[in-house]
């Protein structure tokens, strides 16, 4: 039961903190009536995955050998382009929303810009759906076959641990003050990008499209990224035990930029 | 007739052409899932050597390939077989497991 309970937990993780972050975002920038557009996004993320999930258990060859994998990287970088977009998007109009008429310039904006945040629900849902959604299917399978309970419940337990966090850090979310909450989500969305970010780099090693290399340290003995707390690092900081060079490097790289654009352009638009 | 001979030649062109060039390309290795259990447990390839893993399950759930090593996740639907290209590596052990069933799907490559 515990193994099914932190496999299930530690892919939900990373699309329940990301939903929690949308929801909330929508909240602090007083638009709530756009909830639908993340609902919509992680439901549509969730049917793209059972599609998926058929479609693999359908291909064979070199369709599934390299298809699903192209499939997963794309939505990874799709994700890293959107949380760049979103973080710095928030930055430039995080002194609005703060000022006197916060409501109404978020109101003008997010009928125009924050149907964005449902594409994060999608990738965010979609990223490790697919994969779940056939484990947790294996799991009814051995079930109905008269397997015992607890595997299957370790499983659904995992989704609905990782669904009450992201609940938890939406329900956070909202409490924060928005001067907080800007800074407070513009880091967590800095970390959550640069992990995302070095983790699609490192499946392009993986799949031959950038050269190899061995770990450049290895921290495994400290903390495992298989457990769960090294499960939870992997999700919200990108914490990897052995990394590539390649991998450490565009993270850090990720970081500089990524904080110029999301931390640089504050000083300018500052108090005056 | 005539037609016929002339496909017959271009299938079996087709088909005889990639394998003609195959000599140089990498040895494959084949790995067995049967019961959440990687069969064998221990496989031995030359370090520096890229190579193909040709991966079967034959167990009736999926099963998911990772090794955080090589960097790869690959999920194998039941009874499919994946093929995984992994790059030269240097002399090493390097452990996979089946991400599903990790209690028991372990196995580890070892380059020399």
């Amino acid at each position: 039961m515990a193994a099914t309970f932190v496999v299930t937990l530690r892919e939900g993780f990373e699309a329940a903190l990301l939903l929690g972050i949308v929801y909330a975002c929508l909240d602090r920038f007083g638009a709530r009536d756009h909830y639908r557009w993340v609902t919509l996004g992680g439901a549509l993320g969730l049917v793209a995955s059972i599609l998926m999930g058929i479609a693999v258990t359908l291909l064979s060859g070199p369709l599934l050998d390299l298809g699903p994998d192209l499939v997963a990287a794309a939505v990874i970088f799709a994700a890293v382009g959107l949380l760049t977009w979103h973080g710095w998007w928030m930055s430039r109009h995080a002194q609005a929303l703060r000022g006197d008429v916060q409501r109404r310039v978020a109101e003008a904006e997010a009928t125009r810009r924050l149907s964005v945040l449902g594409l994060i629900a999608f990738t965010g849902v979609f990223r490790e759906g697919a994969e779940t959604v056939l484990f947790l299917w294996g799991l009814v399978s051995q079930t109905a076959e008269g397997a015992s309970w607890d595997r299957l419940a370790g499983g659904a337990l995992g989704i609905a641990t990782a669904a009450v966090l992201g609940w938890a850090v939406f329900h956070g979310g909202t409490r924060l003050s928005v001067r907080h909450f800007f800074t407070v989500t513009s880091v967590v969305l800095l970390l959550v990008a640069a992990g995302l970010f070095s983790t699609g780099l490192g499946k392009l090693q993986g799949l031959g499209f950038l050269p190899p290399a061995d770990a450049f340290w290895d921290t495994s003995f400290l903390l495992s990224d298989r457990g769960l707390v090294g499960g939870f690092a992997t999700g919200l900081v990108g914490y990897r035990a052995r990394p590539t060079l390649i991998e450490i490097t565009g993270y850090a790289l990720y970081l500089v930029v990524a904080s110029a654009l999301f931390f640089g352009g504050r000083r300018a638009t500052g108090p005056r | 007739m005539h037609r016929f001979v002339l496909l017959l030649a271009t299938t079996l062109a087709a088909v005889v052409a990639p394998s003609a060039a195959t000599a140089a390309d990498p040895a494959e290795i084949a790995l067995t899932i049967e019961e959440n259990r990687f069969q064998p447990e221990e496989v031995r390839v030359k370090a520096g050597a890229p190579f193909v893993l040709v991966v079967t399950n034959r167990d009736k759930t999926a099963e998911e390939f990772e090794s955080r090593e090589l960097r790869i996740e690959k999920v194998i639907p039941p009874g499919k077989t994946v093929r995984l290209r992994v790059p030269a590596l240097k002399a090493g052990t390097y452990p996979f497991v089946g991400e599903y069933h990790e209690k028991t799907a372990k196995g580890r490559i070892i380059a020399e």
